[in-house]
C-alpha cells in the first residue's frame, strides 16, 4: 500500500499531541471522554489484545504484519521536571529515546530476536501484557486516535522480573488486506513509559 | 572484607572476584576512589544559559551543576547544610535560587545560602550564614566543553589525570571545528551489577563483541555478508594508562559504509573527512575511535555516539546515565541518523546493550555463591605483550585483543581503594614503567 501525505501529517500530529497528552498538558482544551461507536470500541481493542497476544506468544512475524508501510514506532525518554518546566518533561521529536523506528528496523529487531544468538531473548522472556483504559476517537480522516495504558510483566531466566507500565498513543487506519483477519493497522505509535530511570536492564521486548 | 594483600598485586591479570561484591569495600570505593577522581558532571550544551542546572553524582552524592552568570560553570551537593534535605529534587531546569522545600532555606547559583526564613526570630540573627552554604566542588576542570569534578585538591590537575588517554579522548571528541552537543535528554536505566564490569569493559573488551553481540549486526543488516564482525587477525589496538582505556580496529577507509546510522551520516562524514584529518590527523583518524573509558566511570564510543557515566548503586547495582552526542553544526538530518543509529545499537533497547546487562547482571548473580566468590577471574590476555609508543600510537598498548587496559583499570582502583595517596601512586607507576623498560620485548 502507499500512504498518502495527508496520512504522514496526521501521524506527525498524533505525536505531537500524544505527549502532552501523557503529561496533563494543562491548556488542552479537548475533554478527556471520548465516546465511540460500540462496534469501533470493540473493534479496536480486540485489535490491542491480538497484538498483545502475538508479542505474548513470540509470534513477531505476524505482529509485523499489523503494522504500515510508513508506520513511525517511537518511545521517548522523561526527565523530572517542576510543574513550571513540565511541558519538557518527555522528550520531544528529535530528543532522546529508547525506540525510534520505522518498520525496516523493526524488521531488523524481528531477525535480530528470532536468530537464536539474541542473549538478551535467548532464551527468551515469559510476557503478560494487559491493556487497559482504550480511548478511541475518530479522526476526520476516518483514521482513529487510540490511546491505552499498558502493564507489561517481563520474568526471565531464573527469578529476574521487571515491570514496563505507560501510555501508549497509536493511529490507526482502516487495513488496506482485512482478509488477513485484522481489521486496523498501526500507522504510529507512541510509547510513553512511566519511569525516569528505567528500572529494567534492558528493553529487549517491544511494548 | 577482603585483604589489601588480596588486591595489590591486582595487574598481574588475577581477579579475586569478592572485589564485586564485598559492600565494606564498597564503601571504600565511595571514599577513596570516587572521592579522589575526576568524575563527568556536565557537557556544555546542557546548561545553555545562566541558571541553567542538571542534578547528576558523583559516586552516590548528588550534585547540583549549575550555569553562573558569568559563564561558568560551578557545582555543589545537593544537600540542604540544615537538616540535609535534597535541596532540589528536579533533573534539570532553570533557576534563580535554589529553595530548600523542607524549611525554606535558599542557595544561589553557586550554593552559598542567601536566606533562611525567619532568620530573626528563630535564629536570633546569629547565624553565620557563610559558614553554611552548600557543600561546593572545589575542583572542576572544563575540557574541551566537557566538566569533569573533583573532591579532593592531592588529585592531579586533569590533563596530568588523563596523561596519554587525552590523545584517545580528543580523537572522540575534537574532531570537529564546532565542537560536539548532546542530544536534549538523559537515558537513565539500572543494572544489577558491579560498576566496574561496565567501566573495564568500556576499556579493554573487544574480545566480547562478536560473541555477545553475534545479533547486532543481523537487526542492522539484511545481507548476510555484512552481519559479521571484522576477522580476529584484523589489525587494531588498546591503549592502556592511569586506569584508562582505549581500544579500536583500524579502519580500511574512513567514512565505512554503516549499518546503523546510515548513508545520511556516512555521506557527510565521508565529504567533511579533511575537517577530521586537519584536526586529528589522517593516522589517528583511522586508528582511534572505538570502546573507551576515562577512569573510574566515564565511558564513549565512537562508532555509535554515545557517553555514559556508569553511576555506582551499591556493589551489585548500577544506574546508567547515557547521552548521545552528535556534531554541532551537522545538517538536521544528519544528526537526526546519528542519533537514530546511536539509539538503535546502545540504549536500554539497543540491539547492542541489551546483551551487556545480561551479562552482567548474570554474573552479579553467579557471584551470590561462596565457591563462585572464591574463583581467580582471568585477566591475563595478552600479558607481557605490550608495547610502548608503537604504530603511531602515544603509550602502552597491546593488540585489540587484550586485557591490558582491564590490568591498567584494576590496577588503579586497587592503588586508590587501598588509600595510598596520590604521590605514592606516582612513584609506584614511575617503578613500574621501569620495570617494564627492563623486560625483554
Amino acid at each position: 500500500m502507499t500512504a498518502s501525505i495527508d496520512d504522514a501529517k496526521a501521524a506527525a500530529t498524533a505525536t505531537a499531541t500524544a505527549a502532552a497528552a501523557a503529561v496533563g498538558d494543562a491548556t488542552a482544551t479537548v475533554p478527556a471522554f471520548r465516546t465511540t461507536g460500540a462496534e469501533t470500541q470493540h473493534a479496536v481493542e480486540q485489535f490491542l489484545y491480538a497484538e498483545a497476544e502475538l508479542l505474548d506468544q513470540h509470534r513477531y512475524h505476524e505482529w509485523l504484519e499489523l503494522f504500515a508501510e510508513d508506520v513511525h514506532y517511537w518511545a521517548p525518554t522523561r526527565m523530572t521536571r517542576t510543574i513550571r518546566e513540565r511541558d519538557r518533561e518527555i522528550a520531544a521529536r528529535g530528543q532522546s529515546a529508547f525506540f525510534e523506528e520505522d518498520l525496516y528496523r523493526l524488521k531488523g529487531r524481528v531477525r535480530r530476536l528470532t536468530s537464536g544468538v539474541s542473549w538478551s531473548e535467548e532464551p527468551p522472556s515469559r510476557t503478560r501484557r494487559l491493556i487497559t483504559n482504550v480511548r478511541v476517537r475518530v479522526r476526520d480522516d476516518g483514521a482513529l486516535d487510540v490511546a491505552c495504558n499498558f502493564y507489561v510483566y517481563r520474568s526471565r531466566l531464573e527469578r529476574h522480573q521487571d515491570w514496563f507500565v505507560g501510555e501508549r498513543f497509536d493511529v490507526l487506519r482502516p487495513a488496506p488486506s482485512p482478509e488477513r483477519g485484522y481489521p486496523f493497522v498501526i500507522a504510529d505509535r507512541t510509547i510513553v513509559l512511566d519511569q525516569s530511570t528505567l528500572l529494567a536492564p534492558s528493553i529487549s521486548i517491544f511494548l | 572484607m577482603i585483604a589489601d594483600s588480596d588486591i595489590a598485586d591486582i595487574g598481574s591479570g588475577l581477579v579475586n572476584p569478592q572485589i564485586y561484591t564485598d559492600p565494606d569495600l564498597y564503601q571504600l570505593e565511595l571514599k577513596n576512589v570516587f572521592g579522589r577522581s575526576w568524575l563527568f558532571l556536565a557537557h556544555d550544551s546542557q546548561l545553555p544559559t545562566a541558571g541553567s542546572f542538571v542534578q547528576t553524582y558523583m559516586g552516590e552524592d548528588p550534585v547540583l551543576v549549575v550555569r553562573q552568570r558569568d559563564g561558568s560553570v560551578k557545582a555543589f551537593l545537593n544537600q540542604c547544610r540544615h537538616r540535609g534535605m535534597r535541596i532540589c529534587r528536579a533533573d534539570a531546569g532553570t533557576n534563580r535560587t535554589f529553595t530548600c522545600s523542607y524549611h525554606g532555606w535558599a542557595y544561589d547559583l553557586e550554593g552559598n545560602l542567601i536566606n533562611v526564613p525567619a532568620e530573626s526570630v528563630a535564629y536570633h540573627n546569629e547565624l553565620d550564614k557563610e559558614k553554611w552554604g552548600a557543600l561546593k566542588v572545589p575542583r572542576i576542570a572544563c575540557y574541551k566543553g566537557f566538566y569533569f569534578g573533583c573532591w579532593s585538591a592531592e588529585t592531579p590537575e586533569f590533563e596530568d589525570y588523563l596523561g596519554d588517554m587525552t590523545y584517545y579522548f580528543d580523537a572522540v571528541v575534537d574532531r570537529w571545528d564546532s565542537g560536539l552537543e548532546l542530544v536534549t535528554g538523559t537515558t537513565r536505566w539500572v543494572i544489577d551489577c558491579n560498576w566496574k564490569f561496565a567501566s573495564e569493559q568500556f576499556a579493554s573488551d573487544m574480545y566480547h563483541a562478536p560473541i555477545s553481540h553475534a545479533s547486532a549486526f543481523i537487526a542492522l543488516a539484511e545481507e548476510p555478508a555484512l552481519q559479521g564482525f571484522p576477522p580476529y587477525e584484523a589489525p587494531g589496538r588498546q591503549f592502556a594508562g592511569n586506569g584508562h582505556g582505549s581500544g579500536s580496529h583500524w579502519l580500511p577507509e574512513f567514512a565505512m559504509p554503516d549499518a546503523a546510522t546510515g548513508p545520511a551520516y556516512t555521506d557527510w562524514l565521508e565529504e567533511n573527512k579533511e575537517e577530521v584529518f586537519r584536526r586529528i590527523g589522517v593516522e589517528r583518524a583511522h586508528k582511534v575511535y572505538a570502546h573507551n573509558t576515562i577512569f573510574p566511570n566515564f565511558s564513549f564510543l565512537g562508532q555509535s555516539f554515545t557517553m555514559r557515566v556508569w553511576q555506582p548503586r551499591g556493589p551489585g547495582q548500577i544506574e546508567v546515565w547515557a547521552w548521545t552526542y552528535v556534531p554541532k553544526d551537522a545538517p538536521d538530518k544528519v544528526k537526526d541518523s546519528v542519533r537514530q543509529g546511536t539509539q538503535r545499537t546502545f540504549n536500554p533497547a539497543g540491539v547492542f546493550e541489551t546483551d551487556d546487562g545480561e551479562n552482567w547482571t548474570e554474573i552479579q548473580q553467579v557471584l551470590r555463591g561462596h565457591k563462585a566468590r572464591q574463583n581467580l577471574f582471568n585477566v591475563q590476555m595478552g600479558l607481557g605483550h605490550e608495547e610502548r609508543d608503537v604504530h603511531g600510537l602515544p603509550g602502552r598498548s597491546n593488540g585489540v585483543y587484550a586485557e591490558t587496559a582491564a590490568r591498567g583499570f584494576y590496577q588503579r582502583w586497587s592503588d586508590l581503594v587501598r588509600g595510598l595517596s596520590w604521590a605514592e601512586i606516582a612513584e609506584l607507576e614511575h617503578s613500574r614503567r621501569a620495570a617494564e623498560e627492563v623486560q625483554p620485548a
